[in-house]
């Protein structure tokens, strides 16, 4: 057998602490805790708690483009009046709290990033829109559909798309807005709410899950390309109420409502077809989700109870430090 | 019949109190009252009990706990105004019972 030192250049050297920053394949002892230990890579996305919310809180809105990069605004239930307009921002470590909707809501979607937003619906002010420029929400043009508990996908406060959603009559209404303006764009195959989305521009968008009007949850994708929807592949657990992320090709979905229970599933978007992985340590449902793609995503919040709780998902092949064991 | 699940309850603390080993390694869920479900007889589900310093419940003293929780947000939803009501039983968001799993 080969020995360490000719495969990989150097001896095993002892640390004190775990090296800063050991590279794939290197091994060391650790002093300290008297353990041999090694440079890995994971094989599975697995989800780690991050900061946690200020302000514990379900069927919230939020956005972002990394889960370093995040935004969390709204509450609900209760509905309005009670509805929270209180607004967070997540930096990779911690929740700040930052400037507030002007219109407080519960079911709000969003669409964007932590510097440039749009947020849309809640509950008892559905279509009531507002933009999000990093320090404040303005007031814009109400969604002219009245609608809210949408999909959602986006780029930023000037290019976002809102889907499905409550009244009945607007389950298949798309809706792009452009910084200025409302446009409906083609209508979606199925009328749906409680749905999620994924999609970094209004050009490349996924719809899934949700439910027809029922409680039962759909399994159903539908994908947009700037100007119709096409049915693609179906979830492995139907879902309502979840969370979501990423873009039209990659993406992840995790938790929900599968009435009358909830799952804990995570499921990856491959742009083809959706897998099962690694499974989201907490039963709830209206959780949130922000993040790139299917390795980078964060979960916040959900019910029941309303939780301040969050969780950080990476991808397979992150750097992970093991301990080499013989048991 | 053995075991699949063992309960503790433990208060999430952020960062650290789940890491990316952890849940590659064993399956977590959690439920009202801040109660955990992880494998028994499973050294990472034991060991992450004792990180945690999780106050381990037998299934029926952790299904107590979950039922006050939830009866308790029942209660506090089946109190709302009609009127604020209305809206989020379209949604069909009223909390529902649980059932913990052996």
């Amino acid at each position: 057998m080969a020995e360490y030192k000719s495969i990989h250049g150097t001896k095993v050297q002892d640390y004190t602490t775990d090296p800063d920053n050991p590279i794939t394949g290197q091994v060391w002892y650790n002093e300290t805790a008297n353990t041999l230990r090694v440079q890995a890579q994971t094989t599975a996305g697995a989800w780690a708690t991050g900061g946690s919310l200020n302000t514990p809180r379900a069927y919230a809105g939020g956005c972002g483009a990394t889960k370093d990069a995040s935004l969390c605004f709204g509450d609900g239930p209760p509905p309005a009046p009670t509805a929270s307009g209180i607004t967070e921002s997540y930096n990779g470590t911690s929740w700040t709290e930052v400037n507030d909707m002007n219109t407080g809501k519960a079911f709000v979607t969003g669409a964007g990033t932590y510097t440039s937003a749009i947020a849309a619906g809640g509950d008892q002010f559905s279509g009531v829109a507002e933009s999000w420029n990093g320090t404040s929400w303005t007031s814009i043009t109400n969604e002219p559909n009245g609608s809210n508990a949408y999909g959602s996908a986006g780029a930023d406060n000037t290019n976002a798309l809102f889907f499905g959603g409550v009244p009945a009559p607007t389950r298949t209404v798309t809706r792009y807005w452009n910084g200025s303006s409302w446009t409906d764009l083609n209508a979606m195959n199925g009328g749906k709410k409680d749905l999620e989305g994924a999609g970094k521009t209004y050009t490349a968008a996924l719809a899934i899950g949700g439910s027809a009007g029922p409680p039962t949850p759909l399994t159903l994708t539908e994908s947009f390309n700037g100007t119709s929807w096409t049915e693609v592949g179906d979830l492995n657990t139907g879902r309502r109420f979840a969370a979501a992320n990423g873009t039209q090709t990659s993406a992840l979905i995790y938790a929900g409502s599968t009435p009358p229970s909830i799952t804990n599933k995570t499921e990856e978007w491959n742009g083809t077809s959706w897998t099962e992985t690694t499974n989201y340590p907490l039963s709830v449902t209206g959780n949130t989700g922000a993040g790139a793609d299917n390795t980078n995503a964060l979960g916040f919040g959900g019910s029941p109870p309303e939780t301040n709780a969050t969780l950080e998902w990476t991808g397979a092949g992150a750097p992970q430090v093991r301990t080499i064991t013989t048991d | 019949m053995a075991k699949t699940y063992q309960y503790c309850v433990a208060t999430n603390w952020g960062k650290g109190f789940i890491d990316h080993v952890e849940s590659s390694r064993i399956t977590f869920a959690s439920f009202p009252g801040n109660v955990w479900q992880v494998p028994a007889y499973n050294k990472h589900g034991n060991l992450w009990v004792a990180k945690v310093a999780g106050v381990v419940k037998t299934k029926d003293e952790a299904q107590a706990i979950v039922d006050a929780e939830v009866q308790a947000a029942q209660a506090t939803w089946d109190a709302l105004p009609d009127a604020e009501k209305a809206p989020a039983v379209e949604m069909n968001t009223r909390p529902t019972d649980i059932t913990l799993e052996e």
